[in-house]
């Protein structure tokens, strides 16, 4: 019956002891204990708060550089293709003028060989006409000689050697 | 009758009643809390705190009969 | 691991049933109240006792207020200046043992620690005696101051500040430290006014859960289960409520808004009953749960006596097994319940410092 006292009567001295015990034991926590490791907590969460947020921005700001930089590859390249094409193209129509003027060239030399040509066959059939004339006329010298004067038969003979080139030109073998 | 053998009838039969009391109103509040549980799995831990908290008062008042009880029983 | 555990439970079981099987040998009966009441020794049977310094400040008539120190109850009983009054329900006076064979006797016994001493002259106006359950809050507070002491140092210089924690001991506290903070100070007191309230807060916490967990350990005692102390920190949580009230919080005592006036009269004995009624019930919960829990505890082992009385050794044996199994899982439910009641008596102080200190409008429904 003594025991019951015990475990619910008031011990005053005990409330006593015990409020001052806790008083100090709060104060002294507070004061060296709860202080420090509640500010280091607190800074540690805003240091890692402000790193995720500095990290954060970081990447948005890669991204963005990112973002542009593969713009300016993509405008470079467009302008490499552009330049590419514009010289490709200049090339082509280089390339089709230069064609164009060998052409010309060719067809202009080709021309002027065949007026040369040309007129070294006039000039050769002038030299041959002459040639000629003059064998027929020795020719016929020597056989008039025997029986005619010199200018009646040259005469005759001129006569036909034109009769014979107005005829004959085109089947003439000195032309190639 | 001895007052003293009353005295501990009583406290045990308060005993008795206060655990009939708290049951109920422990059962009451864990049964829609484990309902609330699983049709909302994501406020499992919401529904946690609040439970042991009105658990531990519904405890408390049982706690109170409790009391009585002992000061009875060893009065 | 595993067997590591099951070795410290077994520990803590034989701790508990060693100074239990002592008692039931000297005396030959059990009671569970003398071992969860407290006293002013300390019980390490079978090995002995430590008595416990006693202190008295007594008024006397030829004297007037004095101090007297005592190392230990016997010592006061055998300095002639105290003698020894057992209460009983039975004989209305108090038995006085004044001879000195009788004190003798009642030393001899056993039974001097759990009677009350009187001055031979005077009166005794406060008995500032040490008890167990102060040594064991003493304890319990060394550890804390210990413990975090140490944290904090750690902390100055700068493990934990700038890098992270480091250790089983910064990791654990660290995070109840957080979760004191994170779940019972913030969402109750506000984000703005916590850091006020967080230093008692997180005290608190601590040396309840350290005292519950110590009334686990063998030999020790639960300084929590104690009304006086629990009465202590729950008055600590009143006067920090009253004091920092907000108006509102006075308004809504002595002058509930949007009720009639003749319900308001009615209202106001209940609120301020209410003020007084919700640190009670800290303190009364807190006790009762951790009396209980020890009670229940001891009941059960006490079983075995019990039933060896009744029944003879043979069954008392026989229930050996059955009572250990029920022991061994309320302890495990005690455990839980050291961590559930520092937190509930933690989160209801928030709650009711948080309601008084809240500047709310009265448009809110109540």
């Amino acid at each position: 019956m003594l025991l019951a006292a015990d475990l619910l009567s008031a011990n005053v001295g005990l409330i006593v002891w015990w409020g001052l015990v806790f008083l100090a034991l709060l104060l002294l926590l507070r004061r060296y204990a709860w202080g420090p490791i509640t500010s280091a907590l607190t800074e540690r969460e805003e240091t890692i708060a402000s790193s995720l947020n500095r990290a954060e921005a970081a990447l948005e700001e890669s991204k963005r550089l990112q973002g542009s930089n593969a713009q300016a590859r993509r405008e470079n390249e467009l302008q490499a293709q552009r330049l590419l094409r514009e010289a490709r193209e200049e090339a082509q129509q280089l390339r089709e003028r230069e064609v164009l003027r060998t052409r010309e060239e060719i067809s202009a030399l080709r021309n002027q060989a065949q007026e040369d040509i040309a007129r070294d066959k006039e000039k050769a059939l002038q030299a041959l006409r002459s040639e000629v004339a003059d064998l027929a006329i020795l020719a016929a010298e020597k056989v008039l000689q025997e029986n005619l004067d010199g200018s009646r038969q040259r005469v005759l003979v001129d006569r036909f050697i034109d009769d014979l080139s107005a005829q004959k030109h085109n089947q003439f073998p000195y032309q190639a | 009758m001895d007052p003293q053998a009353l005295a501990y009838l009583g406290a045990g039969l308060g005993t008795g009643l206060v655990a009939i009391g708290t049951g109920l109103g422990i059962g009451r509040l864990a049964g829609p809390a484990m309902e609330g549980t699983a049709r909302q799995p994501e406020a499992t831990n919401d529904i946690r705190t609040s439970m042991i908290i009105a658990a531990a008062l519904i405890e408390g008042v049982a706690l109170f009969g409790l009391v009585i009880s002992f000061i009875l029983a060893f009065k | 691991m595993q067997s590591a555990r099951r070795l410290l439970c077994l520990w803590c079981m034989l701790g508990f049933l060693a100074p239990t099987t002592v008692m039931a040998a000297d005396d030959d009966e059990f009671d569970a109240v003398h071992h969860t009441a407290d006293g002013y020794y300390l019980d390490f049977s079978p090995i002995g006792k430590i008595e416990l310094p006693r202190i008295f400040i007594i008024r006397s008539e030829v004297t007037g207020y004095s101090l007297r120190t005592y190392w230990t109850t016997r010592s006061a009983l055998r300095s002639g200046e105290m003698h020894a009054s057992l209460h009983s329900e039975e004989v209305e006076e108090d038995t006085h043992v004044e001879a000195e064979q009788d004190t003798e006797a009642l030393i001899a016994s056993g039974d001097h620690l759990g009677a009350t001493l009187v001055p031979n002259d005077g009166e005794v106006v406060l008995d500032l005696s040490m008890t167990r359950h102060l040594m064991f809050a003493l304890l319990a507070s060394g550890i804390l101051l210990t413990i975090f002491l140490q944290l904090a140092e750690k902390y100055k210089r700068g493990i934990g500040r700038t890098s992270a924690p480091q250790g089983l001991f910064q990791n654990l506290f660290e995070t109840l430290v957080i979760f004191v903070r994170d779940d019972i100070a913030i969402p109750n007191l506000g984000r703005d006014k916590y850091q006020r309230y967080l230093p008692y807060l997180l005290t608190a916490f601590f040396f309840i859960l350290t005292c519950n967990l110590l009334g686990l350990v063998p030999y020790g005692a639960t300084a929590t289960s104690n009304l006086n102390i629990t009465a202590v920190l729950a008055a600590f949580t009143f006067v920090l409520t009253q004091v920092n009230g907000s108006r509102d919080h006075w308004r809504h005592v002595f002058w509930p808004p949007g009720m009639p006036v003749l319900v308001k009269f009615l209202l106001i004995p209940t609120e301020i009953m209410g003020l007084f009624i919700k640190p009670i019930a800290l303190a009364i919960r807190l006790f009762a749960n951790l009396t209980a829990g020890h009670l229940v505890i001891l009941s059960l082992i006490g079983m075995i006596f019990t039933f060896t009385q009744l029944f003879g050794e043979a069954v008392g044996y026989g229930v050996v097994p059955i009572s250990l199994g029920f022991t061994l899982f309320v302890m495990c439910l005690e455990i839980l319940i050291a961590f559930i009641q520092a937190y509930i008596f933690t989160i209801l102080s928030a709650l009711f410092i948080g309601m008084a200190i809240a500047d709310h409008s009265h448009s809110e429904a109540h």
